[in-house]
């Protein structure tokens, strides 16, 4: 909790947090007020833009919840402030969630700012709990998935520079395959990647339930992928927490 | 422009079916076909995103069981709107197990009202047994007339104060987190 | 009879081929001072760091007031270290970084934030307690170093170059911090330096290191007494008594009376045995009347003898540069 809480106020009260906040604000605003003066907009169009106002609420939250865990083992490394927690009888266990937590409190917050502006968006259409829930699921689980692999990346990696190119690369080789214009390649193999992807399956389950208006139980199995994110991404995180949170990248204490 | 098209196919093919439809080589009972459709309600009307539900009784009027059958929903405009099926309802089509001689099925869909204007909802079965699954006839009933009405679900003035709103907040929050920064 | 406060048997810690300390043995008991010395790559912040349990031995193992290095975790509650290139975060103030260390360390909030002040109050750093760290000078980040590394009143203190980057008045404070840690807080420390004159002026035993192997352990006296160094001094005259100054201290017997390095108005003279020979020096210069202008002993016996043991050039740079000499 200590760790957490501390993680926490360096990232909210140092002012970086706040002003992250602020400009996706106004990125939603113009992506709401656009929407809003769209005489041509359709009840379905509309729908679409909840869903596109969810997306990015997601893209967003998730992308900065990686960033910010990606700083967060190589990132003390280089500020030469972790050898002082690594005196402290804290386990690396509990250092690693500690910042973990505190790297999720972003994308919370994201979604937070979202909830007006879905509100707004939803509401003619009667999608507005349905949007939240499912943003806040599928967030959810793709930010601590992502979160997690930030951490390990972050603690592998031989540099703060490394860490966050790498991540961010990851986060692109992920998020891509869902801006194709047209989708995917259609056929088993354009299906299997679809549903592999845990960005791409998170993303195209709130899609198929607010646009296409399938049931909440028909595309299920999108949501494998990234549950398999957490578990594979969360599970070396703790149980190699001691060989991850070293004084030098790589090395075994 | 799908709707049409798929209206003037059933047209085509009801003008030529027979009316006795694939129950056994048995004659219907006396008085008209031997499956009858009832889809309710009638008539009903609703705002766009509406949410409706459309029943159906499928009557075997037969001495005999009918053969598995297939229930498939339409939803065709009657004002030349575009209608696209997917965004109405996700699951248009609905198994029917054979109905016993004298006996009725009940069926369901859950539609949203997706778009504006003047609808007819009815129900087609088609065969789908060992021996008459693709032969045809189809049959069908009087249908549900549904008429959807607009409304503006989204405007500049609703969604202003939330546009504004959200980044006046935020950005004074990001700035007393600064100023009390620099403060100390 | 009770075990050292701090015990070391056959420490020894492999980097792959590379060897960071090599069967380190030595006790240090409580309230004693212990300087760590060594060229650069000796292994002092290795040892230190095997010590504070940052970094796991390759074999041997030790003890902090008894409690086993197979105990990390305890081990740690018993021990603080301030590191060489300690970090601070930027925006957290003095008061919330040593809060939040006493938290981690098990205090709850309130005591905390009491134990935080009482800490800064201790180190000078009362009224810089609500500003950010980023604003402090080096010499107040340092005691903030210590401080933190006191936060759970350890039994073993390890601090690696503490006056790095200080001035004189700054490094002279820290020392006596270090004096104080020994003496009211009956603590261990560990003090790894390059300033060998600030190993004379606090430590009690020095533990030398060369290339992760221990060359010499024992107490100061006993180290610069087994190389027998002799002494020097530079004497600044008045520039038209120089003359009457060499020729008194030249008929002394047992000492050398030679030019101090360009400088006319000094003499450097030599002498062997104890210090009692540097006094007869100046009462000689008094009766002379020779006016006595700086009076400075060269280098130290500690210099002298952690040179001859080690050859690190570096070492005797620092020691010149901290007494000021050209």
């Amino acid at each position: 909790m200590a760790v957490a809480g501390q993680e926490c106020r360096d990232l909210w009260l140092s002012g970086r947090g706040p002003l992250l906040l602020f400009a996706f604000s106004l990125l939603l605003s113009a992506f709401t007020y656009l929407a809003a003066t769209n005489q041509a907009i359709n009840f379905l169009e509309q729908r679409e833009a909840v869903n596109l106002t969810l997306q990015i609420a997601v893209a967003v939250g998730v992308l900065v919840t990686l960033l910010v865990s990606a700083d967060g083992i190589s990132g003390e490394r280089e500020r030469g402030t972790l050898e002082g927690l690594l005196l402290t009888p804290v386990s690396r266990r509990v250092l690693v969630l500690g910042k973990l937590a505190a790297a999720l409190t972003v994308w919370f917050a994201t979604f937070v700012v979202s909830v007006p502006y879905i509100w707004v968006l939803g509401r003619g259409v009667s999608v507005v709990g349905q949007a939240l829930l499912l943003s806040l699921v599928i967030g959810t689980v793709l930010a601590v998935g992502l979160a997690a692999l930030g951490l390990l990346v972050s603690g592998l990696s031989a540099s703060n520079k490394v860490s966050i190119a790498v991540s961010f690369f990851i986060l692109l080789a992920l998020f891509a395959p869902t801006q194709l214009p047209g989708g995917l390649p259609k056929g088993w193999f354009g299906d299997v990647l679809g549903r592999l992807n845990p960005v791409g399956a998170g993303l195209h389950y709130p899609t198929a339930i607010l646009v296409n208006g399938h049931d909440w139980t028909q595309d299920l199995n999108y949501l494998i992928a990234p549950g398999v994110l957490v578990v594979l991404a969360i599970v070396p995180l703790t149980l190699l927490s001691d060989r991850i949170v070293q004084l030098e990248p790589g090395s075994v204490r | 422009m799908r709707s049409r098209s798929w209206l003037a196919s059933l047209a085509a093919v009801l003008a030529l079916a027979p009316s006795a439809v694939w129950a056994s080589p048995a004659a219907a009972g006396p008085g008209g076909d031997p499956l009858v459709i009832t889809v309710e309600p009638a008539r009903q009307s609703a705002v766009i995103g509406d949410r409706v539900t459309i029943r159906a009784q499928v009557t075997n009027r037969a001495a005999t069981p009918t053969d598995p059958l297939i229930a498939h929903l339409n939803v065709a405009s009657l004002t030349g709107t575009y209608v696209d099926l997917e965004d109405w309802t996700a699951g248009p089509t609905q198994q029917v197990a054979p109905i016993g001689a004298g006996a009725s099925a009940n069926l369901s869909w859950d539609i949203q009202a997706v778009n504006t204007g003047s609808f007819d909802v009815y129900v087609v079965l088609l065969p789908n047994g060992a021996g008459s699954a693709g032969a045809g006839p189809l049959v069908t009933g009087a249908p549900s007339h549904l008429t959807v009405a607009g409304r503006r679900t989204l405007n500049a003035g609703g969604s202003l104060p939330i546009v504004i709103a959200m980044p006046l907040l935020l950005g004074a929050l990001a700035l007393a987190v600064r100023l009390r920064r620099r403060r100390s | 009879m009770a075990q050292p406060n701090l015990r070391t048997r056959q420490l020894t810690k492999r980097f792959g081929t590379r060897i960071g300390v090599d069967a380190l043995t030595f006790d240090a008991e409580r309230g004693e001072v212990v300087g760590l010395l060594g060229p650069n790559g000796a292994g002092k912040t290795t040892t230190i760091r095997l010590l504070s349990t940052v970094l796991a031995a390759t074999s041997g193992d030790f003890s902090v007031a008894g409690v086993p290095s197979s105990r990390p975790a305890e081990v740690r509650r018993r021990v603080g270290a301030l590191p060489e290139s300690a970090g601070y975060p930027r925006y957290q103030t003095g008061l919330e970084y040593l809060t939040y260390f006493a938290r981690l360390f098990g205090h709850n909030r309130a005591d905390a934030i009491r134990l935080a002040s009482r800490l800064l109050a201790e180190f000078g750093l009362a009224e810089r307690a609500a500003r950010p760290i980023s604003t402090y000078s080096r010499g107040m980040r340092q005691r903030l170093g210590i401080a933190r590394a006191l936060v759970n009143d350890p039994d073993v203190v390890f601090l690696d170059e503490p006056t790095l980057g200080l001035d004189p008045a700054g490094q002279l404070q820290i020392l006596r911090v270090v004096r104080d840690i020994a003496a009211r807080r009956r603590a261990t420390v560990v003090l790894s330096t390059h300033m060998l004159a600030e190993v004379e002026a606090v430590c009690s035993k020095v533990l030398i290191l060369d290339r992760g192997r221990v060359i010499k352990w024992s107490t100061v006296a006993e180290v610069t007494a087994a190389v027998g160094a002799p002494r020097s001094a530079v004497i600044r005259v008045p520039l038209d008594q120089i003359g009457t100054a060499v020729e008194a201290v030249g008929a002394l017997p047992g000492r050398t009376v030679s030019a101090a390095d360009e400088r006319p108005d000094a003499l450097r003279v030599t002498t062997t045995g104890s210090s009692d020979g540097m006094n007869a020096v100046l009462a000689e210069l008094l009766r002379a009347s020779v006016p006595i202008l700086a009076f400075e002993v060269e280098g130290t016996r500690l210099t002298d003898a952690y040179l001859s043991l080690t050859g690190d050039a570096g070492a005797a740079a620092d020691a010149d540069i901290a007494k000021g000499a050209p």
